[in-house]
Formats: C-alpha cells, sequence, structure tokens
C-alpha cells in the first residue's frame, strides 16, 4: 500500500495535466479540510496544491460520489497513512490526554477559584477566645 | 570598510556595552554605588548606535548586492524590487534576530529615561541589558548575520517568495517584533519589584509599556491574519499553526496582565499575578521563538530556522526561573488577603484573567502535545484546527460574557441599581440568542448574536451612565471622552465583540467549491454566476505569472491569477477577493490547461463577516491608541476630570 502511495507521488506531476482536476463540492472541502496533507507542512488536504493533496480530494469527491459516509472516507486515509493524517486527534489512545488535560484543569481552576471567593470563615468563638487570652498576655 | 566589517563591529560593539552595561548596573545595585548606575546608563545609547550600524550594515549589503555576505546570498537576488529588498532583513533567521536587538536595545533606551530610583533603575537597566547580552551574543556567535562566504554567488535566489508576495510583510513582522520586545520592559520592572520588595508602584510605571506592547501585538496578529487570507490562497485567516499559536500565548498573557494589572492599581491585589502574568508573557515570547525557529515543529512559518534552539530554550528557562524564583521567595508577601466577591469588578477580573491564562495553557499543551507523544511514544499524531477551534469557542465565549458585565458592576459589591442592568443585559443576550435561532443559525453562531448585541448593549450603557452622570453634575456630555482609559477600553472592546462575531460566522459558514471550467462555459455558484474567458500569460522578470479571466454576473471582470516563481517547484496561487460586508467572495485559480489555455479550475471560496474581523482589527488598535495618546493635561491623564 505504501509503495503505491509513493508511486503515485512520483507521477502526479505527469497525472495532474493529463486531465483537469476533478469538480469539486462544499462537501469535499469539509471532509478535506480535517485531513493533514501527507507532504505539507502544516497544510491541510484542503488547502494545499501539492499533488497528493490534489488526488486526496479526487478520492474523497469519488467516493462521496460512490455514497460513502464522512467517518468511512476518514477510516480509509486513517487505514493508509495512521491516525496522524487526523488533524481532530481520535478522543482514544494516544491522544485522549490532550482532551482530557483541559477538562482536568478547567475542573482545577474551578476549585481555585473557589478557594479564591469563598468567605474567609473567623474563627470559632473558644478559637477567638484564646487568641485574645494570649494577645493581652504579656509574652513569658 | 565593508558591509561586513560594519555589521561585525556593530555586533561586537553592541554585545561588549550590554555587557559592561550589565556588569555596571549589577554593581550599581549590589554596591549601592551612583557612580555605577551612572556609567550603566550611559552605556544606553552608545548600544543602540551599535545596533542601529549593524541594521543599516545588513540594509547596505543587500542595497549593494554585496553576496560575500553570506546572509545576502541566502535571501536577497539582483531581480527584487526595492521594498523587497528594504525589508529583507526579516526575512530569515539571522537578521530577524538583528532586528530584534536593535528594537530591545531602542527599548532599554526609552526605558532608561524614565526617573526611578537608583535601587530599582539599575535592576531594571540589568535585566535588560542583560536580555541584550543574550540577542548580541547570539548573533555573534551561532547566527551572524555577518557570515561572509568565501566564493560568492553572482546572484542570489531571493527571499522566500510566499514573503514577496504582498506589501504585508514589511508591515506584519515589525509589529509583532514591537509587541514582543515591549514586554521586556515589564519583565524588567517586576523583577526589580521583587527584588527590592516594593510591589505596588511597578504596575502603574509600566502600564503605558504593557498597553504598547500590547497594542502592536493586536495589530501585528490582525496584520498576519490578513496576510495569511490575502496571499495564502486557502480563504483562511488563521491555521493554528505552531508559529501562531506561539505569538498567540504572549498576547493571551498579556491580555490577562493588563486586566489583572487595573485590579491592582485601584484595589492592591491580585500582586502575585501580575508578577506572575509579566514573567510568563515575556517567557512566552522566547519560548516561541525556540519553538519556532529550532525546528522541532514543522510550519508554514519556518522561514527562518537555524542552530539557535538550544540557546532560546536556554534563555527562556533563564527568564522564567528569574521571574518564578522570585515570586516564590516574596510569596508570603505578596499573598492576597482582601475578600473578593465573584460578582464584583475585580471578580469578574480575576475570572477574565485566568480564562486568558488558561487559554493560553490550551494552546500550548496542544502545540506540544504531538511533540511529547512522538518522544515518549514514538508515534505520530496531529493536534489541528479541530481541536483548537472546539476547545477555543467555550473559552471565547465566556471571554465575550464576560467582557460585558465586567465594567458594569462597581468594585467590591454590587450595588441593588446594577441588577436592574445585568438583568437587561441578561435578557438582550438571550434575546439575541433566540432572534439568531429563529433565523435559522446554528446555535454556535446564534449565540455569537447573542454575545455581540449584549456587548454592544453594555457598551452603551457605560456610555450613557457617563454621559448622564456628567449632565447631572452639570458638566459638558464630551467631557466624557477626556476618560481616555474608558473611552479606549469600550473601543477595544466593541473590536472584539465584533471580532467574535466575524469568527463565529466565517467558522461557521464557509462555503468552499470547485470547478473546471472550458472556455466559454459558465458556473452558477453561492449566488455568483461566472464564465471563464481564458487565460492569459504574464513574465513580471522575477516571476512567471498565469491569470484566468472570469467573467461575473456581480463584481464584473475578476482575474485570479497562479504566480510561478524559478526557485519554486509548484506555483503560489494569488487569489482575488472581493470584500462585501457581508460575504467575502475569494476566487482562486488552482490549475489551467498548460498546453492550449482551454479550460482552468476555479475555486470559489464564500466567507461570511470577515470584512468587520479587519475593522475589529483597526478598533482595536485605534481604541489602544486612544488610551495611548497624549491627555491635554496633566489632571486629565489621571484621569480626573477637571472641574
Amino acid at each position: 500500500m505504501r509503495v503505491w502511495v509513493l508511486l503515485l507521488a512520483l507521477f502526479l506531476p505527469a497525472l495532474a495535466q493529463e486531465g483537469p482536476p476533478p469538480d469539486l463540492s462544499p462537501e469535499v472541502f469539509a471532509i478535506a479540510r480535517e485531513l493533514r496533507c501527507p507532504v505539507c507542512q502544516g497544510e491541510s488536504a484542503a488547502e494545499s496544491n501539492a499533488g497528493v493533496a490534489v488526488e486526496m480530494r479526487r478520492l474523497i469527491a469519488e467516493m462521496l460520489q460512490e455514497g460513502k459516509t464522512e467517518a468511512e472516507i476518514k477510516a480509509f486515509f486513517v487505514d493508509r497513512y495512521g491516525e496522524w493524517i487526523l488533524y481532530e486527534p481520535p478522543r482514544q489512545g494516544l491522544t485522549l490526554w490532550v482532551w482530557l488535560l483541559p477538562l482536568a484543569g478547567l475542573l482545577l481552576l474551578g476549585a481555585g477559584l473557589f478557594a479564591y471567593f469563598r468567605p474567609r470563615r473567623t474563627l470559632p468563638p473558644e478559637l477567638l477566645e484564646e487568641a485574645e487570652r494570649r494577645l493581652k498576655e504579656p509574652p513569658a | 570598510m565593508n558591509p561586513a566589517l560594519l555589521g561585525n563591529l556593530g555586533v561586537s560593539l553592541a554585545l561588549a556595552f550590554s555587557l559592561l552595561g550589565l556588569a555596571l548596573a549589577l554593581l550599581a545595585y549590589f554596591q549601592g554605588d551612583g557612580r555605577f548606575l551612572r556609567g550603566a546608563r550611559a552605556l544606553v545609547l552608545p548600544a543602540l548606535l551599535a545596533a542601529l550600524a549593524a541594521f543599516l550594515a545588513l540594509e547596505w549589503a543587500l542595497l549593494t548586492h554585496d553576496f560575500r555576505v553570506a546572509y545576502v546570498a541566502k535571501n536577497h537576488s539582483l531581480q527584487d524590487p526595492l521594498w523587497v529588498t528594504l525589508v529583507t532583513p526579516w526575512a530569515a533567521l539571522e537578521g530577524s534576530i538583528l532586528l530584534w536587538g536593535l528594537l530591545q536595545t531602542l527599548y532599554t533606551f526609552l526605558a532608561a529615561r524614565k526617573p526611578l530610583d537608583p535601587w530599582r533603575a539599575s535592576l531594571v537597566l540589568a535585566v535588560l541589558f542583560g536580555i541584550q547580552v543574550f540577542f548580541f551574543g547570539v548573533m555573534a556567535t551561532i547566527a551572524s548575520p555577518f557570515e561572509t562566504l568565501p566564493n560568492p554567488p553572482a546572484d542570489g535566489v531571493g527571499p522566500n517568495p510566499l514573503l514577496q508576495n504582498h506589501w504585508m510583510m514589511a508591515v506584519h513582522p515589525v509589529l509583532m517584533y514591537l509587541g514582543f520586545v515591549g514586554l521586556s520592559v515589564p519583565f524588567a520592572y517586576a523583577v526589580a519589584a521583587m527584588a527590592v520588595r516594593r510591589y505596588q508602584t511597578w504596575v502603574e510605571e509600566t502600564r503605558w509599556w504593557a498597553l504598547i506592547a500590547w497594542g502592536f501585538l493586536t495589530a501585528g496578529k490582525v496584520a498576519g491574519m490578513w496576510w495569511s487570507y490575502e496571499v495564502l490562497g486557502w480563504g483562511g485567516y488563521w491555521a493554528w499553526d505552531p508559529v501562531e499559536n506561539a505569538s498567540f500565548i504572549p498576547w493571551l498573557l498579556a491580555t490577562a496582565f493588563l486586566h489583572t494589572a487595573i485590579v491592582q492599581q485601584t484595589r492592591g491585589a491580585f500582586k502575585a499575578w501580575n508578577f506572575a502574568f509579566v514573567t510568563l508573557a515575556f517567557a512566552a515570547t522566547v519560548l516561541g521563538t525556540f519553538l519556532t525557529r529550532s525546528g522541532v515543529i514543522m510550519s508554514v512559518h519556518a522561514f527562518a530556522e537555524g542552530p539557535v534552539g538550544p540557546a532560546f530554550l536556554g534563555f527562556f528557562l533563564l527568564s522564567t526561573s528569574l521571574g518564578l524564583g522570585l515570586l516564590s521567595r516574596v510569596g508570603r508577601e505578596v499573598r492576597d488577603t482582601a475578600v473578593f466577591r465573584p460578582l464584583s469588578r475585580e471578580g469578574t477580573l480575576l475570572l477574565g484573567a485566568f480564562f486568558f491564562a488558561g487559554w493560553a495553557l490550551v494552546v500550548l499543551l496542544g502545540t506540544f502535545y504531538p511533540l511529547l507523544v512522538e518522544a515518549f511514544a514514538g508515534a505520530k499524531v496531529s493536534v489541528g484546527a479541530p481541536f483548537f477551534n472546539q476547545i477555543s469557542a467555550p473559552i471565547g465565549a465566556g471571554i465575550l460574557l464576560l467582557m460585558g458585565v465586567g465594567p458594569i458592576l462597581p468594585w467590591r459589591r454590587p450595588r441593588a441599581e446594577v441588577f436592574r442592568n445585568l438583568y437587561l443585559l441578561l435578557a438582550v443576550l438571550a434575546g439575541g440568542t433566540l432572534l439568531g435561532l429563529l433565523l435559522g443559525y446554528t446555535l454556535g453562531a446564534s449565540l455569537a448574536v447573542g454575545l455581540f448585541l449584549y456587548n454592544l448593549a453594555a457598551i452603551l450603557l457605560l456610555v450613557r451612565e457617563g454621559v448622564l452622570g456628567r449632565k447631572a453634575a452639570g458638566l459638558s456630555p464630551w467631557g466624557f471622552l477626556e476618560n481616555r482609559r474608558r473611552v479606549g477600553s469600550l473601543v477595544v472592546h466593541l473590536g472584539v465583540a465584533l471580532m467574535g462575531l466575524g469568527i463565529a460566522f466565517s467558522q461557521t459558514y464557509r462555503l468552499e467549491a470547485e470547478k473546471t471550467l472550458y472556455q466559454g462555459q459558465a458556473w452558477e455558484v453561492a449566488g455568483v454566476r461566472m464564465a471563464f474567458q481564458g487565460v492569459r500569460a504574464l513574465d513580471e522578470g522575477r516571476r512567471f505569472a498565469v491569470e484566468a479571466l472570469l467573467r461575473t454576473d456581480r463584481f464584473g471582470e475578476v482575474r485570479p491569477r497562479l504566480h510561478f516563481y524559478p526557485q519554486m517547484n509548484a506555483p503560489l496561487p494569488a487569489p482575488k477577493v472581493i470584500y462585501t460586508p457581508g460575504n467575502d467572495y475569494y476566487f482562486l485559480l488552482m490549475d489551467f490547461d498548460r498546453e492550449k489555455g482551454t479550460w482552468a479550475s476555479v475555486r470559489l471560496i464564500v466567507t461570511p463577516l470577515v470584512f468587520w474581523m479587519w475593522v475589529a482589527g483597526g478598533l482595536m488598535a485605534l481604541g489602544t491608541l486612544y488610551i495611548l495618546w497624549p491627555a491635554r493635561g496633566a489632571e486629565a491623564a489621571k484621569g480626573v476630570s477637571p472641574a
């Protein structure tokens, strides 16, 4: 599978000019935006003009025409490139923590704020008396 | 004399003056001797002049096409237009560091002019000189802008084509650097305040510096967003790219600091938070540079990579531990003892600051996460825009909510009549959201409508209160404008509310479609009808351009382009954007028939309310400028209206 992708990437410049690119509907872009362009630096498959990205858009358009769902199309690309291809980290496995940590931080923040805004409790009466007594007492 | 010699001389002298200044300032502090302080002060201007000489030497080398200088050979070509040549110093790493160093000496010069007690003055100078030592040290050793080549080429390749595609490149980096460097002055004052244990006055003294830095950062970021929108050809303005994130974090922390600083000025509270925020904001600028200039993270912005990673990481750790170490030493003395209510001005300001700081943490987490996973689990994962958008939406909504109610609430405890305003605002929020839902918008977009109207109402209430208060006291209602801080901040807040609305709608309702059109063929999409009339090729010297002629029913002839640069193998799209108050229409030429020109693939991206985001950016900059604009009398500058 990998070899096939590599070959595809190699011959894309030649392929691209064989015929015009396919027509792409808004749905294609919605899916392509969530997929990484594997050869680019931080660009999605919707934006990039690299051959692989053009081919990815073509594949997405074809698969949509075959009636595949968004989840099936994404699964196809995950199968091929690994989960790295997904811009939205899955809420499981290695990337579970990136979702959980902000939630944990939120809880911590809530607890901290509660402590900050909680009215300061005055000392219970018996301790208060004790404190006053000690204050009046000359130091030993 | 040649440019390389002058440049090296400038860098070396700037380093020497800074080292000497650092030593004298430290001596002045530890010996308590004013003569050393005078000596340190005397070195501020020479360092600035030396840095300026080095910067001008780089411009000189570029203007005279001196390809013996490696930086010129790598980033300049004979065909570059004059303006590109002039901005090439910040097109790559070494030149950017030189610009950073120059601006640092400028800020040091300006900060040293302020009268200050000798104890803190020596420490402020020591910190600022220390920062200069770092930058000029980096330039003198691992990232020299004036390294020479034994065999100079006859012509260079020129700067990255992305950088010469738009005049914004002349503006955006300089604004960003002015903002980053500006944060060094509040940091230096904070360090001095913690060292001499005088915790209160530094906030007031550096208020202007922080606000200036924030204004530059804001303007720089909006300029960068616009550049991204106009040049990168993807129809977006924010990609959550590591470099964008790296510069967003200091902005968030600086925003938090500006808000908690008000509380310290007014109530003397939140001292510890202010020390922490200002330290982290400054350190974040250094961390961002490490992140994006060391090559550890891939990014479209990685124009300028080099061997400076470890140096910046070390400097980040040093400045963070200096600030936070001092803070932990004085932690007991700056602890808040007063009681705070959530429903008060200071309560909402603190809550808002926490939202900003939490946002900064989340952005940091998302940016570093792939790196951590790769380092510890050896697997490659991506954390991209969908993650950041989903996490940022509730945080942004929370900030917009606090922004409306905060200025309405009085300090300490709410008065009874304030609740009437609060209920009114909540009614506007609910009504606006309901209106959005009735108009058929998504819940998120409807909430954005509600939050915008709610903030608008809050601003109107405050203006009304200010004007009526003056009328009741028999003063001219126009006197409200004299309250620069109040009026300016309201303008900034209006900009933020508008920005929120624009972001929500442009993110939710973006429509994008692509079609291959043959000559004469028409296409109707998103309410636009266009007909393809052919392609045209233009030879522009340094690049080759192909434009498609599209006749549209609404905008006349539109000509999106593709630019071919000799140094790039893929063409760069140059979009044609039609800005309208409702939707932006973004035309892109994606591909064309290279043999006969009979077909062209055209992409149209329709995004609502983007136009208003640029207006919002302008409002934020103008509001900041209004606060900073010198007031007529000293009385007015203190916020006391003359009777």
